[in-house]
């Protein structure tokens, strides 16, 4: 087990640099996560850690040793792929006991382990069954087994739980992260998905464009994104850009078209244009109670209700014309229908001011 | 300083091998032809006299102009007689199709100059439908000349159009149709602006290999042209000239051969190049349903089509086990001319299965390597390895077997005279095939089935033999038969290089046809039939699924 330490790596494919200028420390036992939209470069970082792609500049680490010029057979990085990539040619037991025999371990132990790491991903008794044989869940499960019996140094999850239907994709991503927590192995997981990412992860790396834009715990990029790329990628959000009008200690007042705005921020001057971002469920709808203190009121109207289902999405309209999002868990409030006026309140504390891109 | 292990070594060792074998015994030999074609009297100096006397000579003017007369005819044929066929085959109810497919891809491997003896034996001077014509008072001479070669050319190159028009049409989506429909466009209309200009690649890929394979053909026009000349024909019997051979004038035929082959791929290359359609069909399109007088015609015309196509074969299948009396047949059934045939030696027909089967393991064991360098490590070697092992294909089998008997006929290495200059040249010619077929099954596995196994800790050599080799089995088999039917019937080279005890049939065939012994002529072009066929129907569920790999 070792923590992978990434140093300024750089691929450009022919016009585009698919990853640029990369710089990461990942801690030993941490369950990491690349997070971002296809064609950030996201599989291209991990498949540089699993040796399919080549480095143009910069150096990777396992613990202290450089693998950045190792084959990929001799880097001890177990991998499970995409589309699981078990061989059609070998059992569940071959597939599994097949990097035990290229390592050369004795008939007896591999028997031993292969049985062991397959009871371990609860596939014990399934060492005579054929690939066609299992279903997708399965055949994802002998994948992770076939990549921790060799007992890698770290563990890469190349977008595992892509092919699986909505619900075992819940199911195997806890079972994914209980494993990782018990076996204490550093891992690298890569996904598109950002409830996916949030669910499991000790640490996600928000990438676009070949670059990072956030490193940071989950909540810590949910809560408080450091760009408009990952406010919006993180969820659903409403993105403003204002002028500062002034500020009050800790608070400052920013104007957005015909509406004023507030949000804790130390260092914009007044006078300054910034971006920020008010996530839809920070907005309270108020049904004659009173906001909390410290709190920020405004005056919308109604323009569109969407049920969802588990929460209910209002599209509100404000006086000087423009848009906000906002989402309701409960049952919204009496009268609270198209076109009816609402008071909302939020938190300054909860808004977001952006980096500038 | 960090020495930095190579990732791909073993890609590159291929690669370095493979263009090793490859410059020996393909781009050294087709450089002698070259250098022969430029070099004066005295072999000493470089002169374009060469060009200029073979140029300045209406016969041989006369010889390029009848090859590409023909290429062109048989590539209009074969088109307009193959896509009708594969929309026939793709969109409409027509009975027995698994069948009707089968006995198409038929004359892909039979041999197509003994379909040109069997014209002469059916519609030549004396035979048998000639004599009967004249009977009945019809003034038939005979099919010899440009008609006859084109004829064959059209019966036995146009399942190189139906093949690839057949899984272009099977590929377009339907819903594009649908759209051109929905849009308001009549079924006529949907079917020329839309489905058409989707398969119009296919048509042309298929229409450049008949081409090819129409200028390259060497036994045809052997057997057909007579008094016509044609390039590969005049190449060849310029280099065996009876006075000594010719290799300046030779060379010169042979470059403009080799240059033809080379201006229709470039040519293909080109347009395809612009064109390609992304057909990815959700939905496979159904058959349509057309009234019944429709489908009794498509029916006819399909099944029509597939069985002229293989009456030569038959017929000479039928004609082997009849009574010759000297050049006149008789309608007895007899088993003297397989008595005669045998008689003479039997070494022939064991030279043909055993050098056959060698070039086959040679061709796979070279190709299928190749096949896999150049589909899963693309860099710039591994692009010049992919043009160089297409070369063979733009090669016609005189011109290169003239190339290796200049090349090999003294100095360092000697190989004129023994098995192993026909074995190579069989599978040089053979490579591009085996290329193709191997980078066909290799499209159809997951590469990260081999990146697992790398990750695994299994060394690239190790993957490939142990994980990748055994998943394509069933292609490299496929591709080894069909290599070895083709190379056991193989006429253009085999001619050129054969020497004293390693004759093979086909040049046991080819003297019988040059000194009129019809009987032992027609009894090996039968053996040839049996031998291609029997292997084909022993493998062919596995083939099946390889067959589109053909092109």
């Amino acid at each position: 087990m070792a923590g992978i330490t990434i140093e300024g790596v750089a691929r450009t494919f022919g016009q585009v640099r698919a990853i640029d200028e990369v710089s990461l420390a990942i801690r030993d036992g941490e369950f990491f996560t690349l997070l971002g939209p296809s064609g950030c470069g996201k599989t291209t970082l991990l498949r540089m850690v699993a040796g399919f792609c080549d480095l143009e500049r910069g150096r990777i680490l396992f613990g202290e040793r450089r693998i950045d010029a190792l084959p990929p057979h001799r880097r001890s990085a177990g991998m499970v792929f995409q589309n699981y990539a078990i061989f059609p040619n070998f059992t569940v037991g071959g597939n599994v006991a097949y990097g035990l025999n290229a390592r050369n371990v004795a008939a007896a132990d591999i028997e031993r382990r292969v049985a062991q790491t397959l009871k371990l991903v609860h596939l014990d008794g399934y060492e005579e069954r054929w690939p066609h044989q299992l279903s997708g869940g399965q055949l994802q499960r002998v994948a992770i087994a076939r990549a921790l019996v060799i007992e890698p140094e770290v563990l890469l999850l190349d977008e595992p739980l892509s092919n699986l239907d909505a619900k075992l994709r819940v199911e195997m991503r806890a079972e994914i992260r209980q494993l990782q927590q018990q076996l204490k192995i550093t891992a690298i997981y890569v996904t598109h998905d950002q409830e996916e990412a949030l669910a499991i992860s000790d640490r996600i790396a928000v990438m676009q464009n070949g670059r990072l834009e956030q490193v940071g715990a989950p909540e810590a990029i949910y809560r408080t994104p450091a760009t408009a790329f990952v406010a919006e990628f993180m969820g659903t959000t409403n993105i403003l850009t204002g002028t500062v009008a002034g500020r009050e200690g800790e608070l400052i007042r920013i104007r957005v078209g015909g509406q004023q705005f507030s949000a804790r921020n130390a260092d914009a001057p007044p006078g300054s244009v910034v971006t920020f971002s008010l996530r839809p469920e920070m907005l309270r709808l108020l049904a004659g109670d009173r906001a909390p203190p410290g709190w920020t009121t405004m005056t919308a109207s109604v323009a569109r209700v969407e049920f969802l289902g588990v929460l209910t999405r209002l599209h509100l309209r404000l006086a000087d014309g423009a848009l906000l999002h906002a989402v309701s868990l409960d049952l919204l409030p009496e009268g609270v229908a198209n076109g009816a006026p609402v008071t909302l309140a939020y938190d300054p504390a909860r808004v977001t001011v952006l980096r500038r891109p | 300083m960090i020495l930095v292990a190579r990732r791909d070594t073993f890609p590159f060792v291929i690669t370095l091998l493979a263009l090793g074998f490859l410059g020996l015994f393909l781009l050294y030999p087709l450089f002698h032809v070259f250098a022969a074609s430029f070099l004066d009297r005295t072999g000493t100096s470089l002169t374009l006299g060469n060009y200029a006397r073979v140029l300045s000579s209406s016969f041989y003017l006369g010889s390029l102009y009848n090859t590409l007369i023909v290429g062109v005819l048989a590539t209009l044929i074969t088109i307009a007689i193959g896509v009708p066929l594969a929309f026939c085959l793709a969109r409409l109810p027509i009975p027995a199709k698994a069948a009707l497919l089968a006995l198409a891809a038929l004359p892909l491997v039979l041999p197509s100059f003994v379909a040109a003896y069997a014209l002469v034996l059916l519609l030549g001077r004396a035979g048998v439908v000639t004599q009967w014509l004249r009977e009945v008072g019809v003034p038939f001479t005979s099919i010899y000349g440009l008609t006859g070669v084109t004829v064959v050319f059209a019966l036995t190159l146009f399942p190189f159009v139906v093949f690839p028009t057949l899984a272009a049409f099977k590929a377009v989506d339907i819903s594009v149709e649908e759209a051109g429909q929905n849009l308001g466009a009549s079924r006529l209309r949907t079917f020329r602006t839309v489905t058409l200009p989707i398969v119009m690649p296919a048509v042309l890929a298929g229409g450049l290999l008949v081409f090819i394979e129409a200028i390259e053909s060497f036994g045809v026009p052997f057997v057909l042209a007579e008094d016509k000349p044609i390039l590969a024909v005049e190449v060849y019997k310029l280099f065996v000239g009876e006075l000594g051979g010719n290799p300046a004038s030779a060379g010169v035929l042979g470059a403009l051969l080799v240059a033809c082959t080379a201006a229709a791929l470039l040519v293909q290359r080109y347009y395809l190049g612009r064109r390609r359609f992304s057909t990815s069909a959700r939905r496979t399109p159904p058959e349509l349903v057309v009234a019944p007088w429709l489908r009794r015609l498509a029916t006819t015309y399909c099944w029509g089509v597939v069985l002229v196509a293989l009456v030569p074969f038959f017929a000479v299948i039928v004609i082997s086990f009849l009574e010759f009396r000297g050049p006149v047949l008789h309608a007895n059934f007899s088993l003297d001319n397989f008595r005669e045939l045998l008689n003479q030696s039997s070494r022939p027909l064991v030279n043909t299965l055993t050098l056959s089967s060698a070039a086959a393991l040679l061709a796979a064991a070279i190709g299928v390597p190749i096949g896999y360098a150049v589909t899963r490590f693309r860099s710039r070697i591994s692009g010049l390895l992919d043009v160089v092992a297409m070369t063979p294909f733009a090669v016609a089998g005189t011109v290169l077997a003239i190339g290796l008997v200049i090349s090999f006929n003294s100095g360092w290495l000697v190989l004129t005279g023994g098995w192993l200059i026909l074995v190579l040249a069989w599978s040089v010619r053979k490579i591009p095939f085996n290329v193709r077929a191997a980078s066909a099954i290799l499209h159809q596995i997951d590469p990260s089935l081999e990146e697992a196994s790398v990750n695994l800790g299994v060394s690239p050599l190790v993957t490939f033999l142990r994980l990748t080799l055994p998943l394509m089995m069933g292609g490299v088999i496929g591709g080894m038969v069909l290599t070895w039917v083709t190379v056991a019937s193989e006429l253009s080279s085999t001619v050129v290089l054969y020497s004293g005890p390693w004759a093979t049939m086909t040049v046991v065939m080819f003297q019988a046809l040059e000194s009129t012994g019809a009987g032992i002529a027609s009894a090996a072009a039968t053996v040839l039939i049996v031998v291609t066929v029997l292997p084909i129907a022993f493998v062919y569920r596995l083939l099946r699924r390889y067959e589109l790999a053909m092109m």
